[in-house]
């Protein structure tokens, strides 16, 4: 253990770096608060609640598929380390013990267990009848002549005119 | 030993970890002047601060003094505690990273028989600081940052840890000293005239560990934890004064640490071809010199890239890490397990 000596000095004394830190700040710098000061800076907008303290549940899977690497690469090191002395037979061992780990973790995101977007609608926004070639039709010929000139080659306030005459 | 004076165990151990504790600013600082300040300014068509000193130089010295003199402030439903505590978190496991990391073959605090393991493991502490902060704030977007936080911490911790496995497998060893000299004393095809920096034989890894380094630091274009256009400044937003200098020196800190590591198991660390890996006054001196060069490279690379690329979306962010990184690094893996053991 003496190699970890360095490391528990490093840690006293960053620690006691920070402390200095601290009370040079304490020493220098004023302690006047004021409830503006301590109200929580939500881009100016005065919080009427408490935040919330909700985790999306999906989540925990995450969690759980990240201790379940963890493990893995717990394993994994030790191997790297010493695979020259294991040969081949380390190398298969390995790869059988990989490849059940990484099964589960296919299964989870075919699951749907790592998708994070918007959860899709179960109702379509659209006509199911309707499609693209129904629909560029509609948009380009409604209430038109083909000779006109496209609506949006138009001063807007003739375009709206235009839209009132086609209503009445 | 170097020296010509003989110096006991305690003497030698306080120096070293005296030069870690000015080294850790002093990176941090050339990190954020060279590349935050006047790089991002230069590719933006800017001058970047000007005033302090020739062509501002002096201008991180003006931050801190400012930094130091401004009041520390907590909201008032915070929980003070771990408020107060969570900058520290970040701050320590900063400081901790760097004692690991060889600069020559007798500069360094400590060679541990673990040092990448040890490096790798002591960096994720800092996610917990980051956690902290953003639950004690008592602010809606502090927490949202922290969670964003956590989930982006642990996404690309993954792929980070798996890139490093194929260098140990390489150099067979996870002392950082013994992969600078797996890599010194290599050959590329049976020529070994420029050792074997592991860039060449892990391309993959490198790429993955920027990847995943870019995204543990939160720069952009993962730097959504700290989105402003949609958090403020997320886990950051209620921390003043010298608080949030120590979430800064905890990050760019990291920068400087992440971007050495990845010189010392990619690049070949301090080592370039005519040093004498085992030691020597010559290697003692240059080696430093030679890993600073090397870590600038790589920081170049990772702020060249967040300068660069806007933000990503959330779950693109997420997608990308699990679906992507993760599996290239298990293959990368499994390809080189296949190529030293059977060939």
């Amino acid at each position: 253990m003496d190699q970890y000596l360095p490391i528990v000095v490093m840690f006293v004394l960053a620690v006691g770096f920070v402390v200095l830190s601290i009370v040079t700040s304490k020493l220098l710098a004023p302690g006047r608060p004021t409830p503006a000061k301590e109200a929580p800076y939500e881009s100016g907008i005065v919080p009427t609640s408490e935040p919330a303290r909700r985790f999306p549940v999906r989540f925990y899977l995450v969690a759980m598929i990240f201790i379940v690497f963890d493990i893995e690469i717990i394993f994994l090191f030790p191997w790297a380390v010493v695979h020259r002395e294991l040969g081949a037979f380390g190398l298969w061992a390995i790869v059988a013990f990989i490849v059940p780990f990484f099964l589960s973790f296919l299964w989870e995101v075919a699951e749907g267990g790592l998708e994070w977007g918007p959860v899709s609608r179960s109702r379509p926004l659209t006509d199911e009848h309707r499609t693209t070639t129904s629909t560029v039709r509609l948009v380009g010929m409604d209430g038109r002549e083909p000779s006109e000139p496209a609506v949006r080659d138009r001063p807007a306030e003739e375009k709206t005119n235009e839209k009132e005459e086609v209503v009445t | 030993m170097i020296l010509a004076v003989e110096l006991a165990y305690w003497q030698l151990l306080v120096i070293k970890v005296l030069a870690v504790m000015v080294i850790v600013p002093t990176a941090t600082a050339v990190i954020v002047q060279t590349f935050l300040f006047k790089m991002m300014a230069h590719m933006q068509s800017r001058l970047g601060p000007m005033e302090a000193g020739p062509h501002g130089a002096l201008q991180l010295l003006a931050d801190g003094a400012k930094f130091v003199q401004k009041e520390l402030l907590a909201p008032e439903r915070a929980d003070r505690r771990v408020f107060f505590l969570a900058p520290v978190v970040v701050l320590l496991s900063t400081f901790l990273l760097f004692v690991v990391i060889p600069a020559g073959p007798n500069v360094v605090a400590e060679d541990l028989d673990i040092g990448i393991f040890f490096a790798l493991a002591v960096s994720s502490i800092s996610v917990l600081g980051i956690l902290m902060a953003g639950w004690a704030s008592a602010n809606k977007y502090a927490l949202m940052g922290g969670l964003r936080a956590a989930g982006q911490l642990i996404a690309y911790e993954l792929p980070l840890v798996l890139a490093v496995v194929g260098v140990v497998i390489q150099s067979g060893e996870l002392s950082l000293q013994g992969i600078v000299r797996a890599q010194a004393e290599g050959a590329i095809f049976g020529v070994g005239l420029i050792g074997q920096p592991f860039i060449f034989t892990q391309f993959i890894g490198f790429a993955l560990f920027l990847v995943a380094t870019q995204a543990e630091l939160t720069q952009p274009p993962f730097d959504m934890p700290i989105a402003e256009s949609e958090l403020v400044a997320g886990y950051q937003v209620e921390y003043s004064g010298l608080q949030f200098l120590f979430f800064y020196l905890g990050e760019f800190g990291a920068a400087f640490a992440f971007s050495a590591l990845a010189a010392t198991m990619f690049l070949g660390g301090w080592y370039v071809p005519g040093l004498d890996v085992d030691g020597g006054l010559i290697s003692n001196l240059v080696g430093p010199a030679v890993l600073f060069v090397k870590t600038m490279l790589v920081a170049f690379l990772i702020f060249w890239i967040r300068f660069t690329y806007p933000r990503l979306r959330e779950d693109q962010l997420q997608t990308f890490a699990w679906k992507f990184l993760i599996p290239l690094a298990l293959v990368n893996i499994l390809a080189t397990g296949v190529f030293k053991v059977l060939f």
